[in-house]
């Protein structure tokens, strides 16, 4: 048996999904989306269920990832039932949702969630009588507590069946939905897709747009708005029936200060450099025990093994990439990642987001783009494929550029290992401060040339809780599997690739031919322009490469402080490494992948010539 | 020539001028005219014939104070067309665009001065902000009043929303015409934190302008 949970975001459905599954979580990639669907198995009575998390959604009309890939879940009937996920506190807006899913005529439940939270704000739900007017099981549940969280499978199981309920539309579309219906005898559901203009089939399309336009006409509103407003209005029917408002317990707002622009604004820029530091404190923290442990037990031993050169070094290779992406990804990303999920699951981020819209407005995007920039300061694969939560290619186009240029973690390694180490802590600062008017600068010229229009923001505001250890821990183990799966691969292929080119000997080669480059444009020694290779596979590998390279870990020794401070100022703008290449190539396709690395390097080497010019 | 050949010219002349600040050369405004290179050369001979245009010995081509106030005037009349078209009567935006070529050269000067004044008239009191770009001439607006003239606190009912797209994302969070929604944060940029059907929602300037609503009685 198969059953999949439907719902707005944030209603606590993964929550749920979590509590009936466990952790044995398997995330599925959607074909051809970056959207993914969780699936989970229950057993009940010997019998294995498998439990689907569709992404929250609020409506099936629109176009994004999410809504395109929950209505041909829908239109499929891929599963024997539905456990539809309604928040009691927003009732009427979660029914809006329902009532669309109603139209499939699937087998469901209703799990009404949040009941706790209902109580404690006054309000009181008649799930009896909601369960009258819709037609089906409904089953009230507070999952933070647990509560009724074991009825849900066995009245799914014994219960689940089409609901009773249709929503009353306006007497033209009505009798539009029946001409259709006796003309090209498809059912009612697709009819009304097809009045919205997104029926698959062309010639129920067609027919269904030129009444559509008649009715938009006669009613000087379009079809879409005709349809949302009958829905919503039967939803708040049906609300205004079973939900009592008692008495509201006056509680302190949050609101009232996190809103605001101050103390809004120092608030969020506290929380991020708070966020960023305790990310980079703890990281490099980890980072250290998990290369040393790896040093001394994985790649010391395999030294000894005595293989053949050849196969040493590709071996070799192999370890340091594997070495390099468990440095990075655990330490680093995961722990940016629980931050970040922290950040999530409390409702701050949208606070954030509608803070930043302003600033973000000056860069040629809108608020919702706070979220892939903070993700940058972590670490840029994910960042980038944050960037599809933004509507408009020429938002994410923007987007991409920008956070391609933020210092990442494994950036701030190389500042902080090479400037701030060697040259002085005002001197890191001021590669940020350099940094940062690069980014603004771009984005000024970008969000000029770039063609297209902006969306704006519309973020529904999530309301503050305090976060659920185990689902933070739960999101971010989801988030880290799907960074592994990118950057993995492409971390061991480069690797190997590079091991086999240091075999042959063509990176010295490489090294002779570009010796006059970097001397004379740069003024930096030869062996630095094979540091910055290696930096393109993993950023801080530029550190640890010239470390090697120089033959000295003081590297003041061996390198003036101009010469660190270009080559870190470099190896920071110099192409986003290969794993923000792939993913920026999946996300939005070779062009602009092509366009930004190009951009990058090109900006590395101009301002490096012009550090050494200025400083000669 | 055509007098609404020539008017196209002169328009694409002064649009050149405005946007890139410097005089344009035969093949640039043959590319934006979409026609040969000689066509253009030889509709530019005239035209300086006529005093409507300057033609300098490198090839680029200045207007005369004749044909500055006449490509001035058709470029005004394809913006407000077009805005009118796409904005008020919700068309898309290149059909829009096409649709404002054809009429920009029979429509009046008056006709133009009204709707311009009807476009503009309930925008004289709002749109302090300035986004990242330069003012797009047809930058959303509601004919009526718009959610960013109320102020925190207001309580108003949805009358209209305008532009397709993001409309659709607004029926799906409640704000549907008839619907009564709280400001509850209002920021000095006009960003917007409104209340509807019990939740709260965070609209950029733009977005809080193109929904038209009235004040609650």
């Amino acid at each position: 048996m198969k059953f999949a949970l439907i719902g707005n975001p944030g209603v606590g459905k993964s929550l749920i999904f979590n509590q009936l599954t466990g952790l044995g979580v398997e995330v599925n990639r959607y074909p051809g989306t970056v959207v993914t669907l969780e699936r989970g198995n229950v057993c009940f009575k010997k019998e294995k269920i498998e439990v689907i998390d569709l992404p929250g959604i609020y409506s099936l009309d629109g176009s994004t990832d999410e809504e395109v890939l929950v209505r041909g879940f829908l239109e499929k009937r891929d599963a024997d039932a539905l456990i539809a996920v309604l928040d009691a506190t927003k009732l009427e807006r979660n029914l809006y949702l329902f009532l669309q899913v109603a139209e499939y005529s699937l087998p469901m439940v209703v799990v009404v969630n949040m009941m706790d939270e209902a109580e404690r704000t006054g309000l009181s739900i008649d799930t009896e009588r909601l369960s009258k007017h819709l037609g089906v099981e409904v089953i009230a549940v507070a999952a933070v507590e647990g509560r009724n969280i074991d009825l849900i499978i066995p009245k799914t199981i014994s219960s689940a069946h089409p609901p009773q309920t249709q929503v009353p539309y306006d007497h033209h579309i009505e009798a539009a939905l029946k001409s259709l219906e006796k003309t090209l005898s498809t059912p009612r559901h697709k009819n009304l897709l097809g009045l919205l203009g997104m029926s698959g089939d062309p010639l129920l399309r067609d027919s269904a747009a030129s009444i559509a336009e008649e009715i938009g006409q006669r009613h000087q509103m379009s079809v879409h708005q005709i349809i949302a407003t009958n829905r919503h209005n039967f939803s708040r029917q049906l609300a205004s029936d079973t939900v009592t408002i008692g008495r509201r317990k006056r509680s302190f707002d949050l609101d009232s200060i996190l809103t605001r622009t101050v103390p809004g604004i120092p608030i969020l820029c506290a929380i991020i450099v708070l966020m960023l530091l305790s990310v980079f404190i703890i990281g490099s923290w980890m980072e250290r025990i998990i290369v040393s442990v790896f040093t001394t037990y994985v790649i010391g031993p395999f030294a000894t093994l005595g293989l053949s050169p050849l196969a040493g070094q590709i071996g070799l290779s192999l370890l340091i990439a594997l070495q390099a992406g468990f440095g990075i990804a655990f330490p680093f990303v995961f722990t940016f990642y629980l931050a970040l999920s922290l950040l999530e699951d409390s409702g701050y981020m949208t606070r954030a987001a509608f803070l930043a819209d302003r600033v973000m407005h000056r860069l040629g995007l809108h608020g919702e783009a706070i979220i892939p920039m903070v993700i940058g300061f972590g670490c840029t694969v994910p960042a980038v494929m944050s960037i599809r939560i933004l509507k408009t290619r020429r938002e994410q186009t923007i987007a991409a550029f920008l956070i391609t240029m933020i210092p990442c973690s494994a950036r701030t390694v190389v500042i902080a290992g090479i400037v701030a180490a060697f040259v002085g802590i005002a001197w890191a600062f001021s590669v940020y401060l350099i940094v940062l008017m690069l980014i603004i600068l771009t984005a000024l010229v970008i969000s000029r040339v770039t063609p297209g229009e902006q969306f704006g923001m519309i973020v529904d505001l999530a309301p503050l809780r305090r976060p659920r250890p185990g689902l933070v821990l739960a999101k971010s183990w989801i988030r880290i599997k799907e960074f592994l799966f990118i950057a993995m691969p492409v971390l061991v292929i480069t690797s190997i690739v590079l091991g086999i080119l240091q075999y042959t000997g063509t990176i010295d080669t490489f090294q002779q031919v570009v010796a006059p480059v970097m001397t004379t444009l740069f003024g930096l020694p030869a062996y630095t322009s094979t540091a910055l290779l290696f930096g393109v596979f993993r950023k801080e590998l530029a550190f640890e490469t010239l470390a090697v390279l120089a033959g000295n870990a003081n590297l003041a020794a061996v390198m003036s402080g101009v010469q660190l401070y270009t080559f870190a100022i470099m190896s920071v703008l110099f192409v986003p490494c290969v794993s923000t290449i792939a993913v920026l190539y999946r996300q939005l396709g070779a062009r602009i992948a092509i366009l930004a690395s190009v951009y990058s390097v090109a900006l590395g080497f101009f301002i490096g010539a012009l550090i050494n010019l200025l400083m000669k | 020539m055509e007098p609404s050949q020539r008017e196209d010219e002169l328009e694409a002349v002064f649009l050149l001028i405005r946007d890139c600040q410097q005089q344009p050369s035969t093949r640039d405004l043959a590319s934006v005219l979409k026609r040969p290179d000689e066509e253009v050369a030889s509709d530019l001979k005239m035209l300086a014939l006529e005093g409507d245009v300057m033609l300098g010995d490198d090839g680029t081509v200045a207007l005369t104070p004749q044909g500055q106030e006449l490509g001035m005037r058709v470029a005004k009349k394809h913006e407000t067309l077009q805005c009118f078209l796409s904005e008020m009567l919700g068309m898309d935006r290149s059909s829009a665009s096409n649709e404002a070529c054809l009429l920009e050269h029979t429509v009046s000067d008056e006709t133009i001065d009204r709707l311009g004044v009807y476009i503009k008239a309930p925008r004289q009191h709002r749109h302090q902000w300035r986004g990242g770009q330069e003012e797009d001439p047809c930058m959303i607006h509601c004919p009526l009043s718009a959610l960013t003239d109320f102020k925190e606190g207001d309580d108003v009912i949805v009358s209209m929303i305008l532009g397709q797209e993001r409309a659709q994302r607004l029926l799906d969070l409640g704000v549907v015409p008839g619907e009564r929604v709280r400001i509850k944060r209002k920021l000095a940029n006009q960003a917007l934190v409104i209340q509807v059907k019990g939740c709260d929602v965070a609209l950029s300037p733009e977005v809080a302008a193109s929904i038209c609503v009235e004040p609650l009685k």
